[in-house]
């Protein structure tokens, strides 16, 4: 189990400031660090992955600083952002380059595996120069993975990858989640995230706006209403029922089928609504909350 | 202290086709020049210094170090394609190591024998071969370390060491005597001239002074290199 | 019964809500060129990016204007009544900083475009990719002119204030500034011309030192050696090899100055083959960088 400890951490450039009095613990299993573009996630990756110092606050992974410490790498598998660019080389033979490097016991055999994890093994023969994006991000992963780090840090690794291999990826990521390793990758695309992420950490405008599973997040932010969608057999009739109760604060017909409703009293509700239905003699056909979801979440954290 | 895979890496990726072409055509001047002199003037010690010193070691020889040095590492830190080395558990001392071995071989295989071969023909005379390319052979090593150490701290290693050949090496040293001292240049005659045993550097170090300035500018920018590579940031795009 | 499909069916229509299209004056390709040509030759000297582009530049422009402030301050302490250095020979003189400005600043300005894939934005605009490429070259070019023509302007000004005749004076000038001009589009022609080759910077950069010196080192050698067997044809043809010589060359035909290097071109055919050789080498190297940047564009 190893677990990355951002204590305070803060980086400035001059007078920019690109990341701002961050503090976090990401564990094992899949955090997604979710943020428009320029909110720092490369910035943090980078000091994460102990290839920037922060100008203030620690970076420590299971205690000792990342900063300056190469041997830690045998326990973190980085996968950058930016493309390989070991172009003559075979992809055979950077995962093997990589798995040397990496003091691996038996650098073939792992690379083998490592080649097979991403399924790349048709391809490997092949010079880096002729993959295209999605090869190469594959690759890359495979060269991260060689040396089985309990540490797997992605730099906007969905970057360039067609459907197919996006969920391909996915799979990956829950994999190595599953196996108990700490999985890091930051993403400005909600769905992505969303599919992956037991955990998420947002980051807006370098600072850290939010953590944890997003249907808590949501629930936290109790100044906004909730919004649900409901299906009866009898709308209109519903609809006035709880206009009249204090926890809502408004209702629309739905112009097919269904009422939106908006709850300023989450707790007050969930006990009412069932209430209200039987009374009325209304029977509730689908009671569903319609902005739980990520964006929804993501919209009000960036905009707040 | 070096680390096998490295210099693989570095010897398959630092030599393109165009480098070479670059990297041939300096000494192939440089022995042209030579063959050509002696067949018109013969052994002439005037002749001799002027392309074995004024061309061979003051102009070609920091040259092709320069190449060689930048062509190892300043192509890598431009694309990022060394967080691929750095991200690994090996010392950054050996990192730097493993690139020089590969940057001062080159060098030295690029003009240290070609310079021998070319005063060889100058002066038709062992002696003067030997005095020569040791003197390049001090140079490459002092001059490969340097710049590399140049590719580790700036994005532009090239002018930067252009700029401190022309400058430093090539007008001050020229100008200043001073200088001496502190010039590789300078020292590289020093060692020839005093095994080839010509007089024509009146007040050169003497050569137990060039190979001790040698091994301490050596060492010390490879140390300086390491150290600067462990600190090294991976921005995104300039 | 078939329907009408203006009826039933609906229209797609653009309300005009007030967005109004430009209707002025589009400034044309010329202004383009222009601007380019405006912005690279201040680029070549740095100005207008990051302060540490204006270091080396500068630096070399400096170096450049040393010696001439130098021998003007000794022309007027001393009042010599001579020239102390022919205009035309300061070029020759101080080669290597020339080499070395061109090859740092012709990269600048022509591999920058081509790593960070930017032509497709300039194409974009009315502005052909021969028009590019004549504004790139010009604007070296004239970088190139002002480096080598200021210190000859210094001179200048020191003969005249130490009491020179001014008329034969400019006439020395005009023609050093002329050379100074040929100079300068043979230099920023195959100085492009290797630098469109390659999109890494640090490539270009040697690529062009290795030319500029390897060419100079030969033809010095070659002349140093005929000139002591006494071949001076051989010497003075050697010249054509090097953009300093050939340049020196031109001046001493075109303008009778006194040669710089040790032998001057033979006779008036020399000087012939000489201009004609010039206007060789910078009409292809123009050809070669337009067909390379054709090729780029087009793809």
């Amino acid at each position: 189990m190893s677990e990355l400890v951002l204590q305070q951490v803060s980086r400035w450039y001059r007078n920019v400031v690109a990341v701002n009095d961050v503090t976090m613990t990401i564990g094992p299993g899949v955090t997604g660090l979710l943020g428009p573009n320029g909110a720092g996630k490369s910035t943090l990756i980078a000091m994460m992955s102990g290839f920037l110092a922060p100008s203030s606050g620690t970076v420590t992974l299971d205690g000792t600083p990342v900063w300056r410490h190469e041997q830690l790498y045998r326990q973190i598998g980085l996968v950058p952002e930016r493309e390989a660019a070991y172009d003559n080389l075979t992809g055979g033979q950077f995962v093997v380059a990589n798995a040397e490097l990496q003091g691996v016991a038996d650098p073939n055999a792992a690379a083998t595996r490592a080649i097979a994890t991403v399924e790349m093994q048709p391809a490997q023969h092949r010079k880096i120069a002729t993959y295209s994006k999605g090869m190469r991000q594959r690759i890359k992963m495979a060269s991260a993975l060689v040396h089985d780090p309990t540490v797997l840090l992605l730099d906007e690794p969905f970057n360039g990858m067609d459907p197919r291999q996006r969920l391909h990826l996915i799979d990956l990521l829950r994999r190595m989640g599953a196996e108990g390793r700490t999985v890091m990758f930051s993403s400005h695309i909600l769905e992505e995230v969303e599919q992956v992420a037991s955990h998420i950490e947002v980051m807006v405008a370098g600072r850290h706006a939010a953590s944890g599973d997003f249907g808590a997040i949501r629930r936290l932010m109790t100044d906004r209403p909730n919004r649900y969608l409901i299906r009866t057999d009898d709308d209109r009739s519903l609809a006035s029922q709880l206009i009249g109760d204090a926890s809502c604060r408004g209702v629309i017909l739905r112009s097919d089928d269904g009422l939106d409703v908006e709850v300023v009293d989450f707790g007050r509700f969930a006990v009412v609504l069932p209430q209200l239905a039987h009374s009325a003699g209304i029977r509730l056909l689908e009671v569903k909350p319609t902005d739980e979801s990520l964006e929804s979440v993501f919209a009000y954290l960036v905009s707040a | 202290m070096t680390n096998a895979t490295i210099v693989g890496l570095t010897v398959r990726n630092g030599l393109g086709s165009r480098r070479a072409v670059m990297l041939v055509v300096l000494p192939v001047v440089l022995v042209g020049l030579a063959i050509t002199v002696r067949a018109l003037v013969g052994v002439d010690a005037d002749a001799t210094e002027g392309v074995m010193v004024g061309l061979g070691i003051t102009v070609i020889l920091p040259l092709v170090a320069l190449i060689c040095s930048t062509s190892v590492l300043a192509a890598e830190v431009d694309d990022g394609s060394i967080v691929y080395l750095l991200a690994k558990p090996i010392s950054r001392h050996t990192i730097v190591v493993s690139k020089y071995l590969v940057a001062a071989t080159a060098t030295a295989l690029f003009i240290a024998l070609p310079i021998m071969l070319a005063a060889a023909i100058m002066t038709g005379e062992l002696r003067g071969a030997i005095g020569y390319a040791a003197g390049a052979l001090l140079g490459s090593v002092a001059y490969s370390a340097i710049f590399l150490l140049l590719s580790v701290v700036t994005r532009h290693a090239v002018a930067t060491g252009l700029v401190y050949v022309l400058i430093w090496e090539g007008l001050l040293g020229g100008l200043l005597s001073g200088v001496r001292w502190l010039s590789i240049g300078h020292w590289s005659n020093a060692l020839a001239v005093s095994i080839t045993d010509e007089n024509t550097l009146p007040d050169a170090v003497s050569p137990a002074y060039a190979i001790i300035a040698t091994v301490v500018v050596t060492v010390a920018a490879i140390y300086l290199a390491g150290d600067r590579l462990r600190s090294f940031r991976l921005t995104g795009d300039e | 019964m078939a329907i009408p499909p203006e009826s039933g069916g609906r229209r797609s229509v653009i309300h005009d809500i007030g967005y109004s299209k430009y209707d002025g004056i589009r400034l044309g390709e010329g202004y383009t060129w222009r601007t380019l040509y405006e912005l690279g030759v201040k680029h070549c000297y740095g100005l207008g990016r990051a302060a540490k582009y204006k270091v080396l530049p500068m630096l070399m422009l400096a170096i450049m204007l040393l010696p001439a402030l130098i021998i003007v301050g000794v022309q007027v302490i001393v009042s010599l009544d001579e020239q102390v250095l022919p205009y035309s020979r300061y070029a020759v003189i101080m080669l290597f900083v020339i080499s070395v400005f061109v090859a740092v600043q012709a990269p600048a300005l022509i591999s920058r475009d081509l790593r960070y894939r930017v032509l497709t934005l300039y194409l974009a605009r009315p502005l052909r990719i021969d028009t590019y490429v004549y504004a790139r070259l010009s604007a070296l070019a004239t970088g190139l002119f002002v480096l080598v023509g200021l210190p000859l302007l210094v001179l200048y000004v020191g003969s005249l204030l130490s009491g020179l005749s001014p008329g034969s004076e400019t006439v020395d000038l005009l023609g050093a500034l002329g050379g100074a001009a040929i100079l300068a589009v043979m230099l920023a022609a195959t100085a492009t011309v290797i630098a469109a080759t390659t999109t890494r910077r640090g490539f270009a950069i040697a690529a062009i030192i290795t030319a500029l010196l390897m060419s100079y080192s030969i033809v010095a050698t070659v002349q140093g050696i005929a000139d002591e067997q006494g071949a001076t044809e051989v010497a003075g043809y050697a010249g054509l090899f090097s953009p300093f010589t050939l340049v020196d060359g031109i001046q001493v035909a075109l303008f009778d100055t006194e040669a710089s290097t040790s032998a001057g071109p033979p006779g008036a055919l020399g000087g012939l083959v000489f201009v004609a050789f010039a206007v060789v080498i910078v009409a292809g190297c123009v050809l070669v960088s337009l067909w390379r940047y054709r090729k780029v564009a087009g793809r």
